[in-house]
């Protein structure tokens, strides 16, 4: 397989929620994400895109976030967990497109203040991710306890999420590179 | 309804793009009632791919 564009693999902050800690983990995201060789990110946060509320889906479609998606071979979204799921305004904007996400990698980040580390709102997400015609990895990274984990900065205390990151960002490239491979040359037809 | 054999052309580099999703989406308009395919329940979108430059383009199943 030999492609010479670089993997484009932004990272979505899912809430707007003054305070949040999910930004910390979002541009953790972005830091390793970039380290990385042959690899080009940005952080995208929900909370600077226009939501208008008066209408939805394709409805709302914001041309820069459509040309992000359409140009995107993977998503990080990173969710924290508000009342058990994922919010509403984040599957507000991923609702505002379709093509820009099929046959491409999706990985997600959850965040919550107790021990769970958004797992609830993960497995809700699940069903949207598939919807969307996006494709889950079987890898995620959960920080729980996440005012533990980062200290009001945005500086990580706790090293072990720099492998566990890791982790999740092998498999991660490797679904965006197959998935890649598979959207240039293989045909449904 | 008809599957459009046609290859798309890159919008961005003007390559031939491959064809590689059919997506089932519901009809929301009056234009895509008009386009529903009766076996599946609602109307293919057909996703295209360019394997030049990674530009995505899409249309709907005549």
């Amino acid at each position: 397989m030999t492609n010479a564009r670089p993997l484009n693999i932004p990272v979505i902050l899912g809430t707007t929620r003054k305070g949040r800690m999910s930004a910390h983990a979002a541009r953790f995201m972005v830091n390793q994400l970039a380290k990385r060789e042959g690899i080009t990110t940005e952080l995208i946060d929900i909370a600077k895109l226009p939501l208008p509320i008066d209408d939805a889906g394709e409805g709302i479609r914001d041309a820069e976030f459509s040309a992000k998606m359409a140009a995107a071979d993977a998503l990080v979204i990173v969710t924290p967990e508000y009342n058990h799921s994922f919010p509403g305004l984040l599957k507000h904007i991923l609702d505002s497109c379709l093509k820009e996400y099929i046959h491409k990698a999706a990985g997600i980040v959850g965040v919550s203040a107790g021990p769970f580390g958004g797992v609830r709102a993960i497995q809700d997400f699940l069903p949207v991710i598939r919807e969307l015609g996006l494709v889950n990895i079987f890898w995620d990274v959960n920080f729980g306890n996440v005012a533990s984990v980062f200290d009001e900065t945005g500086k990580l205390l706790d090293q072990a999420f720099v492998k566990r990151a890791d982790k999740f960002l092998n498999e991660l490239v490797w679904m965006a590179k197959t998935l890649r491979y598979g959207r240039d040359n293989i045909s449904i037809d | 309804m008809a599957k459009q054999t046609h290859a798309m052309i890159c919008p961005k580099c003007g390559a031939e793009m491959n064809h590689h999703a059919d997506k089932l989406v519901d009809p929301v308009t009056p234009e895509d009632r008009k386009h529903v395919n009766a076996a599946l329940g609602g109307v293919i979108e057909e996703t295209h791919c360019c394997p030049g430059c990674g530009g995505l383009a899409s249309r709907r199943e005549a």
